[in-house]
């Protein structure tokens, strides 16, 4: 999962944003917006039944 | 000093006659399919090497890594919509998709673990790559 948010959240920084320095603060917000979604919603989901 | 406005001036001619090339009839569409066939070309050639070096390691990369979790490349399959719009994903990638028609990979395997890890890279991997056509179709618009 980490994996694959690093890549999602590079290419998007790199789409979006023209010069290094925002793509860089962009990757890292991305990055660690994917992971923290991950985990709140891996909580959220806890209480449910497989 | 004067050579370092020459070299600026060279670039400046050099990028008005690429704007006049890409401005001439279907060369949109031109860039559109090379973008598409090369993940990350587009970019390349229309003179973004910085974003065009990256999405052409990161986005085969990933479809690599999908394959590699024995992820399917899904064929078109009409009688499936779901199974038809994940080869529409996958078909995004451009030539690791077709070079993994060609050779029969990507079959996947359901019962392995990775299974769906792996359709998601290749699907995302190709989706990521059709929004990276777009871009290099607005670049060349010049839109962007």
């Amino acid at each position: 999962m980490l994996v694959f948010s690093a890549f999602v959240s590079v290419v998007f920084a790199v789409l979006t944003k023209d010069d290094v320095d925002s793509q860089i603060r962009t990757g890292v917000i991305l990055f660690a917006g994917f992971g923290g979604a991950c985990i709140l919603l891996g909580w959220a989901m806890y209480p449910f039944p497989l | 000093m004067c050579g370092h406005v020459g070299s600026g001036r060279l670039g400046l001619d050099s990028l008005v006659r690429r704007k006049s090339f890409i401005s001439g009839g279907s060369a949109g569409a031109l860039v559109c399919v090379i973008a598409w066939v090369f993940p990350g070309a587009g970019h390349l050639w229309l003179g973004r090497v910085q974003k065009g070096t990256v999405f052409f390691i990161v986005l085969p990369l990933m479809y690599l890594i999908g394959l590699w979790l024995e992820g399917q490349v899904f064929s078109f399959d009409l009688s499936q919509p779901l199974v038809a719009l994940a080869a529409l994903a996958d078909f995004g990638i451009g030539l690791p998709y077709l070079l993994t028609r060609f050779f029969g990979a990507g079959e996947g395997r359901v019962v392995a673990v990775t299974y769906e890890y792996g359709n998601t890279f290749l699907v995302v991997a190709g989706l990521l790559n059709s929004l990276v056509v777009l871009d290099a179709y607005d670049i060349a618009l010049g839109r962007k």
